[in-house]
């Protein structure tokens, strides 16, 4: 076929594949969404490679599936219309590392793995979010919204200016580096916004509906000096929220987080089943974890004075949250923790997620923090009516810029080889999502089921969106029934 | 008069009689110049004019009916919000309707969840002192204390404080939008329901859709309601003082306090920043123009030219001065803690720092951009980007040397190089330049020099603020994406189609070089014959 | 200067006076108009919050931007140049303002534009060109023209007001000048200024023949009569030989010190006399115990502050330039910024009396929201009037207050005539709660 030996062509033969068996690889993911095989997969080394490939399959109306990695939880580039993957694993390169500007810019098949690595030799980081896969893309998990454990930064997000390939093939820079002769320019690509309108905005959240990433510049942060994580159990949510409302807004800590005992064993558990169960039985039912750190000056001062705060707003205010740098009953916690939170989820293990019962679906939102319990003890209810024990679901809520919202996260895990439990499952899903929408619960991230149940209260914020999917995505080959589109 | 009389008083029947008005002295009022910001120049000679009626609508729903009745009958309508902003901010077409936003402004403030919910009329200092009275801040733009703050998150929006707060788009919480056709877009929290507290939508983020680093002037919609990101403060009360012309806030010295250093180079200038930002402290870190120092102490335009005719070429040259605000967010001893690390930057770097008034005059609460009228009476911004520190402190200096080919009538002013300053904790750098003419001098080199700016930022491969609708389209479009605008003129085309929303924005400038004989020589780029003439 | 640097600039030179009997001396600052609106906003590093936002009652009332400053510079500018016809809007947004000197002040903090001066410059066009003053305003100038006073009320009863117990000197160094509204209508004024004064041992004659100061016909560009009366007033008071002439009235005030040299072209120091305002003179007494505030007054009382008493109250200078390059003016001139308002005074008069909780409005001193009645704006525009006073009443019960204080009679009968219908605010003049605290 025509088409065939057009993609073939222009990204080599040897990166091409139209075999059943190959393609099988992007028919699922670890999500409980029904299987889409593609037609072909086509894995390009260039941006040039990605927007030729882009123009043969418009002329040819052939959907497009970008896909950055192997690992996806959302069922976001299982293609549902056929179609070509269009896999960009091959385009891995850590383009620069600038160290004054604290920048990185790195294409979309980047892992995890592979940035942190080369950023560590540096002494940089990328702030993250909880435990990315390692073979994980970076550029997808930011385009996406991963919440990052850091909350700190009063200017939040970390993404910069950007590289696209637009659905009918051109390719595009975005924010400060789409001046000419870009990276050879004064503008090193530091501004994502703009020219003209914030374009970028478009792709993020979009699953590769509105276009291919190819390369962004991201915001590094330095590696700090001194680190010290700090534990509390915690029995009632909304009293860990006073207690974050109150210190989240005076600028302490870098990572802030709170996991429930599920997620936490889960997390934690080497010895599979055993420590799981042992640790989800002794683990108080949240534990709010906090690090505070010194940074590139004066560390040691740093940390006094956090740690002043601390202990001043403890013992006025919240006398009974127990704050150290143990979890009674977990020694070396600490360490271990400290590890997991700045590094990526090692490839050689199974992410823990699906370590509890070999499959999960993890359902996520933005929320008000004070409305974190109350939709906590929702799902808990909805979960009973299917069976699913409150007691077996993992939580993790991430305060969010000075606890001004969270996003409580609820996992359910399931064995995927069980297909009555899975249809459960993704019932328990639909019904608890539509329920937290009413309630009203921010739902930004609409996969695959979601997307129905959040573009029909969205509806007209949908006809919006599709009026602009139409300019410039005319012949919809775009990761087609994704979203509203 | 395109509006008849029918279609009047459907708009009248929507606000009432006292909200609306085609008198011709009361749109004599709404003129944008010939003073203000950009005035006094070919653009708003050749591209502005008064409006046929002005209406003042109070809500969306209002606002909603005004625009459909306007796209039903093909009457252009521009929105307006304090008309600050100038030319731009004004119909460029006869017969067209100026809606003045300045009744919607309601206000929220949620203390707990750090956001402000505002219409259009509300403007910034306003919202600041809320904000202080209850734990928080906000930036107000260079735009002003005066600017509203919805217009400036949607077009500028950024001070000496975004070195910490950042950028304004990340500040666009849930936001509601009539768009050009009438239709209302909600977007962030608001899409799914009433309450505005996130800022990012179901999906695609169509607040892509309100600005472009800066802003579409009004060309794609009405913003009725936002809500706005306020940053936690220090809970020191910031006392006012004073009394006009002198005002200012007091600053609770162990929470608040400026130092004004002064480097012994260029380098070590910009250095310090780099540094201030790695060590990840500082609520504001800046340097400006040295005229501001001028204006600050000046007392009257005379005595402003006095002190600035005590300077040249180099002492302009040499002037090095790096302002940084502490803040003590956390506590007392936290700021101690930054003034410590301050001053290790300082001691490597050679800084000295000088007396510095305990007082904020302008930035925190009064963002004093009136004063830069004083001087001459003309003044714009040719540029107010956010990029690197790698690109800014070069940025002005290049503004400076064009500007040689252009003084007069522009403001001598020895080479100034203009404003730089960090952003976002040293992540990024920011450059603003500014010029200043007299508007009775014949200012057509003015009008040249603004698009010349465009030309040397292609040339030198500079990011610039002044792209979309501030510069020609076609000029600056084929040279940035490439072709952004050509993207841009679809969005506009799906969400426009009849062009009634502010026309010809975004190719207001286009049809400015097109109109003005002045300005034909310069044009050596293609554009359509179809141009909106 | 700049003017000497080897760039040629294009900039003729020209003349300009601060004349507002000619608009054209306001052409350069109606057309540097920025519109900030500094004019209408509280200055910023003032400004209260969301609630009293504005000091421009104008702005805040009619709302189009054509009733700030920034409109009606605009309207000026065009009118200036013959470009824009006088209408019914026109007038109303001409007229339908107190002159109060909040955008005056405002622009000044960071500009050098004459505001005020052009606004009353355009009255004087108004009349010139036939369309003004206000069918209200020519009936009081009629007034004044026949019976000496605002009222068209018998001249010989002007004197009426004195009450015993007081004693009145056929020379001495001060003369209270009353005005026609303490004379007429708050004669409670008056007799509470003449018994301050007495209690104070200050010798005071009145003007043999006191005529109206013209304030209204001055303030709505009736020029020559208000010159007329200018002239003949300063010479009256100068041939009683009095070294101050002392008034409780702020409109009063304001026309003495800064208007009639403005009339006069003369400057404030060469009217011969000084000019003071009771709140002035009492500071002085209580400061060094020949007032002595023996009776308390409790209550939780706030003070206005009198535009003419405030913001325009700094004395006048004539002057007379070239503006030249850039603007600049030659020779240098020493703007009237209304720095030197009367603010102190009475706050310390008012603290000095036993009893008395003094608390700030949202909008004080320079911020202050005018009462919406002077300088012609209530004979024309009563309505206009009422709504303003309303706005300031909402700021006193904001407060808590129960008693709210002023220096002019104008405020006083404003703010006494917007409480009527709700009762729970006691205006009084100081001039009253000075004398209530001296007295026994």
């Amino acid at each position: 076929m025509e088409i065939k030996s057009n993609l073939s062509k222009i990204v080599g033969a040897a990166n091409f594949s139209d075999d059943p068996a190959k393609l099988q690889a992007y028919a699922t993911d670890f999500s409980y969404y029904p299987a889409g095989a593609p037609s072909y997969v086509a894995k390009p080394s260039s941006s040039e490679e990605v927007s030729e490939v882009i123009k043969v399959c418009n002329q040819n109306k052939t959907p497009v599936v970008p896909c950055s990695s192997k690992v996806h939880f959302y069922g976001a580039t299982i293609p549902k219309e056929g179609g070509l993957v269009l896999d960009l694993s091959r385009m891995d390169k850590v383009l620069e590392i600038d160290a004054d500007n604290r920048r990185v810019r790195l294409e979309a098949g980047v892992t995890w793995e592979k940035l942190t690595t080369e950023l560590k030799k540096k002494g940089f980081r990328v702030i993250m979010p909880l435990t990315p896969p390692a073979e994980r893309s970076v550029l997808t998990d930011f385009m996406e919204r991963e919440e990052p454990t850091n909350q700190v930064y009063d200017y939040g997000e970390p993404l910069e200016a950007m590289e696209v390939v637009w659905p009918t093939g051109e390719i595009f820079r975005m924010g400060s580096a789409s001046v000419n002769g870009y990276p050879d320019s004064a503008s090193k690509g530091g501004n994502p916004s703009g020219p003209g309108l914030d374009f970028y905005r478009f792709f993020q959240c979009a699953q590769g509906t509105m276009g291919v990433v190819t390369w962004t510049n991201l915001k590094i942060e330095s590696i700090p000096k001194i680190d010290k994580v700090l534990f509390a159990p915690i029995d009632e949510l909304d009293y860990a929220n006073d207690f974050l409302h109150r210190i989240l807004p005076r600028r302490i800590g870098q990572e802030v987080l709170l996991l429930n005992n599920v997620d936490l064993a889960a997390i934690l558990a080497q010895d599979w089943p055993s420590d799981f169960d042992k640790l989800k039985a002794s683990l108080p039912p949240w534990t709010l974890i906090l690090v505070i750190s010194g940074l590139l000056r004066r560390p040691e001062e740093k940390i006094a004075y956090e740690e002043n705060f601390l202990a001043q707003v403890l013992k006025a205010e919240f006398s009974t949250l127990k704050l150290g740098e143990t979890l009674p009953g977990f020694p070396g916690i600490s360490k271990k923790v400290l590890q997991i939170l700045r590094n990526p989820w090692p490839a050689n293990t199974p992410h823990w997620k699906n370590r509890v019962e070999g499959a999960s679906q993890s359902l996520f939102f933005h929320a008000r923090p004070a409305n974190a319990q109350y939709f906590a003890n929702m799902v808990r209810e909805i979960a009973a009516e299917f069976g699913y024990p409150g007691d077996d679901i993992g939580m993790y809520i991430q305060p969010i810029e000075h606890n001004r919202a969270c996003r409580p996260e609820f996992t359910f895990f399931y064995d995927p080889a069980d297909e009555a439990e899975k249809a459960i499952i993704r019932e328990l899903y639909k019904v608890a999502a539509a329920e937290l929408l009413k309630e009203g619960a921010v739902f930004t991230r609409p996969y695959g089921d979601l997307a129905p149940i959040v573009y029909e209260k969205a509806a007209s914020y949908a006809i919006h969106l599709k009026r602009l999917k139409k300019v410039f995505d005319p012949n919809n080959i775009m990761n087609p029934s994704n979203l509203c589109f | 008069m395109a509006i008849s009389k029918e279609i009047y008083n459907a708009l009248e029947a929507i606000v009432g009689a006292q909200y609306i008005s085609d008198d011709p002295v009361i749109c004599e009022g709404y003129r944008s110049g010939p003073g203000g910001y950009e005035n006094g120049l070919g653009y708003e000679r050749v591209m502005t004019t008064i409006p046929a009626c002005v209406i003042m609508p109070r809500t969306t729903e209002e606002v909603q009916r005004i625009v459909k009745v306007c796209y039903r009958n093909d009457i252009p309508y521009v929105p307006y919000s304090t008309g600050f902003y100038g030319p731009r901010s004004h119909p460029h077409v006869e017969d067209a309707l100026l809606i003045d936003l300045k009744r919607m402004n309601d206000f929220v403030l949620d203390e707990k969840h750090f956001y402000v919910e505002v219409g259009p009329g509300m403007v910034y200092s306003p919202i600041q002192e809320e904000c202080m009275q209850h734990g928080a801040y906000v930036v107000i733009g260079g735009g002003g204390a005066q600017a509203s703050a919805i217009a400036n998150l949607i077009g500028d929006g950024w001070s000496p404080l975004s070195h910490r707060i950042g950028l304004p788009h990340r500040r666009i919480l849930g936001t509601e939008v009539v768009m050009p056709d009438g239709e209302v877009l909600r977007m962030g929290s608001l899409a799914t329901s009433d309450d505005p507290f996130w800022g990012e939508c179901p999906g695609p983020d169509l607040r892509g859709l309100l600005r472009g680093y800066t802003g579409l002037r009004g060309c794609l919609g009405i913003v009725t309601r936002m809500a706005i990101k306020t940053l936690p403060f220090q809970p020191e009360r910031l006392v006012p003082t004073g009394i006009s012309p002198n005002t200012a806030l007091a600053l609770p010295e162990k929470r608040v306090k400026w130092i004004n250093f002064i480097m012994p180079s260029k380098e070590t200038q910009v250095k310090s920043m780099r540094e201030i930002g790695h060590a990840e402290i500082g609520g504001a870190v800046t340097k400006v123009p040295l005229f501001w120092r001028a204006i600050a102490k000046a007392e009257c335009k005379e005595e402003f030219w006095d002190l600035w005719g005590k300077e040249n070429e180099e002492t302009v040259a040499n002037f090095f001065i790096v302002r940084v605000l502490l803040i003590g967010f956390t506590s007392e001893e936290q700021m101690a803690y930054d003034e410590a690390v301050l001053m290790d930057i300082m001691t490597e770097l050679g800084g000295q720092a000088r007396r510095t008034k305990p007082s904020d005059e302008s930035w925190i609460k009064n963002a004093d951009s009136a004063g830069m009228w004083l001087m001459c009476g003309g003044y714009v911004s040719v540029d107010y980007v956010i990029e690197t520190l790698s690109q800014s402190p070069d940025h002005g200096p290049s503004y400076a040397e064009l500007k040689k080919k252009y003084t007069p009538p522009l403001m001598p002013d020895y080479g100034d190089p203009g404003w730089f300053q960090s952003f976002e904790l040293g992540h990024q750098g920011y450059s603003e330049f500014l010029v200043y003419w007299d508007q009775d001098d014949d200012t057509d080199k003015v009008d040249q020099f603004y698009v010349d700016t465009s030309k040397m930022n292609i040339k030198n491969r500079f990011y610039t603020s002044l792209l979309g609708p501030h510069q020609p389209l076609y000029l600056t479009g084929p040279k940035y994406g490439p072709n952004y605008h050509e993207f841009l003129l679809k969005v506009k085309d799906e969400f426009d189609p009849k062009w009634k929303c502010h026309p010809p924005v975004p190719l207001a400038h286009d049809v400015f070089v097109e109109r003005a004989p002045w300005m034909h020589f310069m044009k050596d780029w293609e554009s359509p014959d179809d141009l909106p003439k | 200067m700049a003017d000497q640097l080897p760039i040629r600039y294009y900039k003729p030179k020209a003349d300009f006076k601060f004349d507002i009997t000619d608009i054209q001396n306001f052409v350069y600052d109606m057309s540097r108009c920025i519109k900030c609106k500094g004019c209408t906003w509280v200055e910023h590093t003032y400004m209260p919050g969301t609630k009293y936002m504005t000091r421009c009652p104008s702005a805040a009332k009619f709302e189009f931007d054509s009733y700030g400053a920034y409109g009606k510079m605009r309207i000026g500018h065009a009118m200036a140049e013959g470009l824009l016809d006088w209408n019914e809007k026109a007038l109303e947004i001409m007229y339908a303002c107190t002159l109060c000197g909040a955008c005056d002040v405002g622009c000044k903090r960071n500009l050098d534009l004459e505001i005020e001066l052009t606004l009353e410059s355009l009255r004087v066009k108004a009349v010139k060109d036939g369309v003004g003053p206000m069918p209200a305003h020519k009936k009081l100038a009629e007034n004044i023209a026949s019976t000496h006073n605002m009222y068209g009320a018998p001249h010989d009863k002007r004197t009426a007001w004195i009450p015993e117990g007081v004693s009145l000197a056929k020379k001495a160094d001060v003369l209270y000048f009353v005005g026609c509204t303490a004379s007429y209508v708050n004669k409670e004024i008056a007799q509470s200024t003449a018994k301050i004064l007495t209690a104070a041992g200050t010798q005071f004659m009145l003007m043999p023949d006191e005529w109206c100061c013209g304030n209204t016909p001055f303030s709505v560009g009736l020029i020559d009569q208000a010159k007329a009366l200018a002239q003949r007033n300063v010479e009256e008071v100068r041939k009683t030989g009095a070294k101050t002439i002392l008034l409780s009235c702020a409109e009063g005030y304001r026309m003495w010190k800064v208007d009639y040299p403005k009339l006069l072209n003369i400057s404030t120091d060469d009217l011969g006399f000084k000019v003071v305002h009771l709140v002035e003179y009492a500071d002085e007494k209580v400061k060094s115990g020949a007032l002595k505030m023996k009776n308390p007054f409790e209550s939780r009382l706030t003070y206005h502050d009198a535009c003419s008493i405030s913001r325009l109250s700094d004395p006048w200078t004539p002057y007379e330039g070239k503006r030249g390059w850039m603007g600049c003016v030659e020779p240098r001139l020493q703007r009237r910024r209304g720095t030197q308002g009367l603010y102190a005074q009475p706050r310390d008069i008012l603290k000095a009396i036993p009893g008395v909780n003094l608390v700030e409005m949202p909008r004080t001193r320079e911020n202050s929201f005018c009462c919406g009645a002077g300088r012609g704006t209530q004979e024309a525009y009563p309505d206009f009037a009422k709504w303003a006073a309303a706005q300031r009443l909402e700021e006193v019960r904001e407060i808590g207050a129960e008693t709210l204080v002023s220096s002019c009679p104008w405020c006083k009968n404003n703010f006494a005539q917007a409480v009527k219908a709700g009762g729970d605010v006691q205006v009084l003049d100081i001039s009253e709660v000075i004398c209530r605290s001296i007295e026994g």
